[in-house]
């Protein structure tokens, strides 16, 4: 009697221990998706939250910045055979966070459109993995199976009960097995970022695929004026095709940085306004030539720096950053680390692009920019902060002031240098010149 | 009585094998080994977890005589982040030994550290968790 009351307390153990909710969280919890976007005459940074359930609402955060006219923006939330959403979002004339919300009504690929400038994203389903279903299912099995040994036992055929124990012991084993197992089972390619989403593998994302290199050709950008909007033609460089895949990487698809002929520096993030065609507009411009670089990451992973130039008849008198900060320069010979640390002032920067500092380095310049055989683009990271987010979105202005920068100039000579903060929603530009000496004599490698 | 010792025994046996399984290891960090055209490397960094670490290195020649003075140089790069952080000088205890403290490596994943004596160079891969 006191055994069966024992069997019974440890039945009802497993019952409970299966009742506890099977939080399925499948690979594609997803995050926020932030996007820079040069829109028109506004700098804006588009932030699509995490979408919590299907059909629900997206929440759209659109973050202007100082100098964005006031106005109003067109949200419409689209995707093949599913209804269109579309919501109004009024931009104050204070820079900041303006929200808007459209509505999904399924998982797989949507466009989520803002005027004429449109970012693709994936709405991800819910899936339990095989895994999960099997570790689940075991002990379910196991519970169930317990039940029927419970019941044999009770009415008196002991034999018989010896039966479904057994077939406890392997269910038990198999769950056990699978939840031992699973973290070392490799992640499938996320549709997004390695494959082009479509519905049913949003749906099914444990299909596996016999693809292993999911990397994808060169880009060739042709860039070209129409009005005061620069407009870039991304096609393949081995097709020919359109290019549609850009993923966002840094929080833009395309980080566009134009230098001026007097040597100013404009860093954009042009919209995409239809497949591989890219815009964003070049106020004010300086006559003469343009030099040009592009970075973008293909869906399937590398990035690409694309260079070009481009002829603008412009008016404009070159008017000369603004931005001020303290420079330490610590320039080593030319192959070895060199730092820059700029100081401003206060301990109130802003994470733009999702990094503290961005510093671009065209050289060495001997005539035009377009003809300097460096480009590089160097981040100073945001430091992990106790206390603070680990991502945090640009109303967290608590960084700085100090923003270092570690790169190896390649070749000696004059480099020129922009570094870019965001402080108060406005972008920070500081110029200067850097001198790299040679190598010392001795033979490297 | 009998079963009751055969139980626990059981058990016991079962509790051990768990522990076994389950107990949690640190990973040890190990030397890493370099050789460039002269000389000999050996780096141990402190912890293999992310954060602020210290580098033991051993310079020797290809024979393994220990190389006097010189200015060491250790230079923390991340190359999936595209990131590199300033360059640190190590100290030198002893002839040939060498110590890098406070090397902020801040993120974990897979860094690259450039180790340099005077004109020679090596490339040490670490893994962070």
């Amino acid at each position: 009697m006191k055994r069966s009351g024992v069997i019974l307390l440890l039945a009802l153990g497993a019952i409970l221990g299966i009742a506890a909710p099977a939080a399925a969280d499948g690979v594609m919890s997803g995050g926020d998706v932030h996007v820079a976007q040069s829109l028109g005459d506004r700098d804006l940074t588009v932030i699509i939250r995490r979408v919590a359930e299907v059909p629900g609402p997206v929440h759209v955060d659109v973050v202007t910045h100082a100098g964005s006219p006031p106005g109003e923006v067109t949200l419409t939330a689209r995707a093949a055979g599913a209804p269109t959403s579309t919501a109004k979002v009024v931009l104050g004339a204070t820079p900041g966070f303006y929200s808007g919300v459209v509505q999904v009504d399924r998982p797989g690929p949507w466009e989520l459109a803002v005027d004429e400038a449109t970012i693709p994203f994936v709405v991800p389903a819910v899936v339990a993995s095989p895994w999960e279903k099997t570790t689940y299912g075991g002990f379910i099995a196991a519970g169930l199976l317990l039940f029927v040994a419970l019941g044999f036992a009770v009415f008196g055929r002991p034999g018989l009960a010896l039966v479904p124990t057994a077939g406890m012991v392997a269910a038990i084993a198999v769950g056990v097995t699978a939840a031992l197992l699973s973290p070392s089972i490799p992640p499938v390619a996320a549709p997004g970022t390695q494959l082009d989403p479509t519905y049913d593998n949003v749906m099914n994302p444990y299909e596996r695929t016999s693809t292993a290199d999911f990397s994808r050709p060169p880009v060739n950008l042709v860039p070209s004026l129409k009005g005061q909007d620069l407009v870039l033609s991304l096609t393949d460089g081995s097709s020919g095709r359109p290019v549609d895949d850009l993923l966002v990487h840094d929080s833009a698809f395309i980080h566009l940085v134009v230098v001026s002929p007097a040597g100013n520096l404009r860093h954009l993030h042009p919209v995409r306004t239809a497949p591989g065609e890219y815009r964003a507009r070049l106020r004010d411009p300086e006559q003469g030539t343009h030099a040009i670089a592009a970075e973008i990451a293909r869906r399937g992973g590398g990035v690409q720096l694309l260079r070009s130039r481009v002829d603008v008849s412009g008016t404009a008198a070159a008017t000369p950053h603004d931005g001020k900060a303290e420079l330490t320069e610590e320039i080593r010979e030319a192959g070895r680390p060199s730092t820059i640390t700029a100081r401003f002032g206060e301990r109130d920067l802003q994470p733009w692009l999702g990094m503290l500092g961005h510093m671009i380095v065209v050289g060495p310049v001997t005539g035009a920019a377009a003809d300097a055989p460096i480009w590089a683009h160097v981040h100073s990271m945001i430091p992990p902060t106790p206390g603070l987010p680990d991502q945090p979105d640009e109303s967290v202005a608590a960084y700085g002031p100090d923003v270092p920068f570690t790169y190896s100039f390649p070749l000696p000579g004059k480099y020129l240098v922009w570094i870019q903060v965001e402080r108060d929603y406005s972008v920070v530009t500081v110029p200067a010149v850097v001198e790299v000496p040679a190598a010392k004599g001795v033979a490297e490698k | 009585m009998k079963r009751a010792v055969l139980i626990a025994l059981a058990v016991v046996v079962a509790a051990a094998g768990a522990l076994v399984v389950l107990w949690p290891r640190a990973v040890e960090a190990q030397p890493q080994l370099a050789e460039s055209a002269q000389l000999r490397f050996v780096l141990t960094p402190a912890s293999t977890k992310s954060g602020s670490n210290t580098f033991d290195l051993r310079i020797t020649d290809r024979a393994g005589n220990p190389v006097p003075g010189g200015d060491v140089t250790v230079e923390p790069a991340m190359p999936r982040m595209g990131h590199a952080i300033a360059p640190i000088t190590a100290r030198q205890l002893e002839p040939g030994h060498y110590q890098a403290a406070d090397v902020g490596l801040f993120m974990a994943g897979q860094w690259e550290i450039t180790v340099s004596l005077s004109a020679e160079r090596v490339v040490i891969p670490l893994l962070l968790t």
